[in-house]
């Protein structure tokens, strides 16, 4: 079937996946710079001062190693979950099946994206905690301001996970009325 | 579930077999299956009426109520 020949919701389907596609492939080459910049600057110390997106964290290194390899792990954790996520919404867009949409695997990638945009927040969260600690001992701030988005998504999505687990109830119950 | 489906036992009083039904009641031998089977969820009045006329039987001679 030709794309002008498929209804509107599958066409919003495919651009989907092709979105889902860009995005996971986005936040996995941003996870694999943080990572790789780490792994450089733990064999050459100045290219802290030049890592990922021009982030400079030199004076974190010279503070402390321990504090500057938190502060990445945090840095890498965020886009390495976001990738995941996204690598699940492209399983869910691939497999979709317009005629039987209500799945039961469907409904537990939806429950797991939840329960890991619970974990980006937990992150940020981590990450809040650990900079304004950072804040009040070297004077200068690092990390991200804590955000209300990801708990807000989390709850979203975990609703729309538990609305699909009643949807393949339905479904079930309508494909087995003879 | 306590509701069962007793349509082995009517197909078998009118000897006929479930190719032979499903072509009369036009239904799939699949979803015929299902009902045979008891794992069917329920039943459209169509198609008991369709199995009735066709069994030229009751609805309480397909379908039968026990809590044990």
């Amino acid at each position: 079937m030709k794309f002008k020949d498929k209804t509107r919701t599958e066409k919003v389907l495919i651009v989907m996946h092709i979105v889902a596609w860009l995005a996971f492939v986005g936040f996995a080459i941003e996870a694999g710079a943080i990572l790789t910049s780490y792994i450089v600057s733990c064999i050459n110390p100045a290219a802290s001062a030049h890592m990922y997106k021009q982030l400079n964290l030199d004076s974190l290194m010279q503070f402390s190693f321990l504090h500057y390899s938190m502060q990445v792990f945090f840095l890498f954790l965020i886009p390495l979950i976001k990738a995941y996520i996204w690598y699940l919404v492209i399983k869910i867009a691939s497999g979709f099946d317009i005629k039987n949409p209500f799945t039961s695997q469907v409904t537990l990638k939806l429950e797991k994206i939840s329960f890991l945009l619970l974990g980006t927040w937990i992150v940020f969260l981590m990450n809040a905690e650990h900079s304004a600690w950072l804040l009040s001992e070297t004077g200068k701030q690092y990390g991200s301001e804590i955000t209300g988005d990801s708990i807000f998504m989390a709850g979203l999505v975990f609703i729309i996970s538990q609305v699909f687990k009643r949807g393949v109830e339905i479904q079930s119950e309508h494909e087995l009325t003879i | 579930m306590p509701i069962i489906v007793n349509l082995d036992v009517m197909m078998a009083r009118r000897k006929m077999s479930l190719n032979e039904l499903a072509g009369k009641v036009d239904l799939t031998l699949a979803n015929l299956s299902i009902l045979k089977t008891g794992k069917a969820k329920a039943i459209r009045f169509s198609t008991l009426e369709a199995i009735c006329k066709v069994l030229d039987c009751q609805p309480g001679d397909l379908l039968e109520y026990s809590d044990k």
